[in-house]
C-alpha cells in the first residue's frame, strides 16, 4: 500500500472525527467521508455512530480495508465544523494535496478560538440577554449577568481541573442555585430566584443536542438519534441534580 | 415596543453564545441575525396564535431559510448559521423542568414538560427537514438544467 493511500485514509478518518466531536449532524459526517473517498477514486461505506465512525474501503481482497475509531469526547464547536469543510473542498479542489490536508486538519483540532476571558464575557451575556427574553426587569437582567459571570468562573476553573462534563455541569448548576438564592434572599429581595436560574443554566442546558438528536432521526440515523436524546437527558440530568442541590442546601443551612 | 427590546436582546444572546460554541469569529455578526429573525418572527407568530409549537414550527422554517441562503453567499455549511439560529428557540428549559419533576417526584408536571420538549424540538426539526428537502431539490434541478 503506497503511502498516498495512507494519507487519504488518515485525513478521511481525521476529517469525520473532527466533525463528529464538533457536533454536526451524523449525515453531515458520512457526507464529507465519502465525498473525500470518492474524488480520490475509492469506493468506500462510511458508517458513522454517535460513539465512533466505521470506514470500509472497497478494493481486490487483499487491498480491502476497515478502520475504526472511536469517539468519546462531544462538544459543540461550530469553527471546526466550518474549516473541516472548508479543507474538505479545497482538497477535492485539488488547491490542497494531502499531506497539507492532513497538517491542517491537525491545527483544527488543536485551536481555540475564543480566549477565556472572551468566554467569561459570553457566559454573563448569555445569561443577562436570556433573562431579557423571559421578561426579566432591568435588575433581575443584571443580577442573571452576575450569576451567569460566576458560572463561567465556575467552568473554566473546572475544565483547568480536568473534570468530566457531568461533574463539571453538576458544580456549575449547584454554583447556579447557590449564587441566585444568596443574591434573591440578601442582596436585591424583590427579585425572583427561579427567573435567575433559568437564564443562568442556559450554557448547560441540552436543547440543541435534543433537536439535533430530532433532526437525526428524521433523516433516519435512528441509533444515533436515541444516543443523541440519552446524551441530552443525562446532561439535563446533571443540571436538574445539581440547582436540586444547590437549592436544598440552601434551604437547610443559610 | 417590547418586540424591538426582544429582538435586540435575541441578537446579543446569541452573539454571546457564539463565544460558547465557538462560532467562527468573522460570522457572530451573522449568526446573531440569525437569532434575531427566529426570535422576531416566532413574537409575530405568537401575536397571532397562541400555540407556541405553531410558532416554532413557523420560525424555524424561517431560520433554516435564512441559515441555507446564508450558507450559499458566504460559503459555509449551514449548521453555522442553522444552530445559533435556533439557540432562542430550543427546549433546554423544557427538559431541565421535566428532569427537575421527577427528582422531585411530580409526575404530572413531568410529563407535561416532557410532551412540551418532544413537541417544540419536533417541530424545529421538521421545519430545518422540510426546508433542507426544498433546497436539496432546487440544487438538484439547477443541476440539471446546467447539463
Amino acid at each position: 500500500m503506497d503511502k498516498d493511500e495512507k494519507n487519504l485514509e488518515k485525513v478521511a478518518m481525521l476529517a469525520g472525527e473532527i466533525l463528529l466531536t464538533s457536533g454536526a449532524e451524523i449525515f453531515r459526517v458520512e457526507e464529507t467521508i465519502q465525498y473525500i473517498l470518492s474524488s480520490f477514486g475509492k469506493e468506500a461505506e462510511a458508517m458513522v455512530f454517535s460513539t465512533g465512525i466505521f470506514i470500509h474501503i472497497k478494493g481486490e481482497a487483499i487491498q480491502a480495508k476497515t478502520m475504526v475509531k472511536r469517539v468519546s469526547e462531544r462538544t459543540t464547536n461550530l469553527h471546526r465544523i466550518y474549516q473541516v469543510n472548508m479543507v474538505s473542498r479545497q482538497l477535492c479542489n485539488g488547491e490542497l494535496d494531502l499531506l497539507q490536508a492532513n497538517e491542517q486538519l491537525e491545527h483544527i483540532r488543536k485551536v481555540h478560538q475564543y480566549s477565556n476571558l472572551k468566554k467569561e464575557v459570553s457566559y454573563i451575556s448569555v445569561a443577562l440577554f436570556f433573562c431579557v427574553l423571559l421578561k426579566g426587569s432591568f435588575l433581575e437582567c443584571i443580577s442573571a449577568g452576575v450569576v451567569g459571570g460566576i458560572l463561567g468562573m465556575v467552568i473554566l476553573l473546572s475544565n483547568r481541573l480536568r473534570l468530566n462534563s457531568f461533574c463539571i455541569n453538576v458544580l456549575g448548576a449547584f454554583t447556579i442555585g447557590i449564587t441566585a438564592l444568596i443574591i434573591s434572599n440578601y442582596i436585591v429581595p424583590q427579585i425572583s430566584s427561579d427567573l435567575l436560574i433559568i437564564s443562568a443554566i442556559m450554557p448547560l442546558l441540552p436543547g440543541v443536542t435534543f433537536t439535533t438528536a430530532v433532526r437525526d432521526i428524521l433523516n433516519g440515523d435512528y441509533s444515533s438519534g436515541v444516543a443523541r436524546m440519552v446524551e441530552a437527558v443525562v446532561t439535563a440530568l446533571a443540571v436538574a441534580v445539581g440547582v436540586g442541590t444547590g437549592i436544598a442546601l440552601f434551604a437547610r443551612i443559610l | 415596543m417590547t418586540i424591538v427590546i426582544q429582538t435586540v436582546g435575541a441578537f446579543f444572546a446569541v452573539v454571546g453564545f457564539s463565544g460558547i460554541l465557538e462560532a467562527p469569529k468573522k460570522f457572530r455578526f451573522w449568526s446573531g441575525t440569525a437569532g434575531a429573525v427566529c426570535w422576531f418572527s416566532y413574537l409575530m407568530v405568537l401575536s397571532y396564535s397562541s400555540s407556541k409549537i405553531f410558532a416554532a414550527f413557523l420560525s424555524s422554517l424561517a431560520v433554516a431559510g435564512f441559515a441555507h441562503i446564508a450558507a450559499r453567499k458566504l460559503k459555509a455549511p449551514m449548521t453555522v448559521f442553522l444552530i445559533p439560529g435556533i439557540l432562542p428557540l430550543v427546549p433546554g428549559t423544557s427538559i431541565y423542568y421535566s428532569v427537575y419533576n421527577i427528582i422531585q417526584n411530580n409526575s404530572a408536571m413531568y410529563s407535561y414538560y416532557l410532551m412540551e420538549t418532544l413537541q417544540i424540538a419536533g417541530a424545529i426539526a421538521l421545519a430545518v427537514f422540510l426546508m433542507d428537502s426544498f433546497f436539496k431539490r432546487m440544487k438538484q434541478g439547477r443541476k440539471k438544467e446546467g447539463a
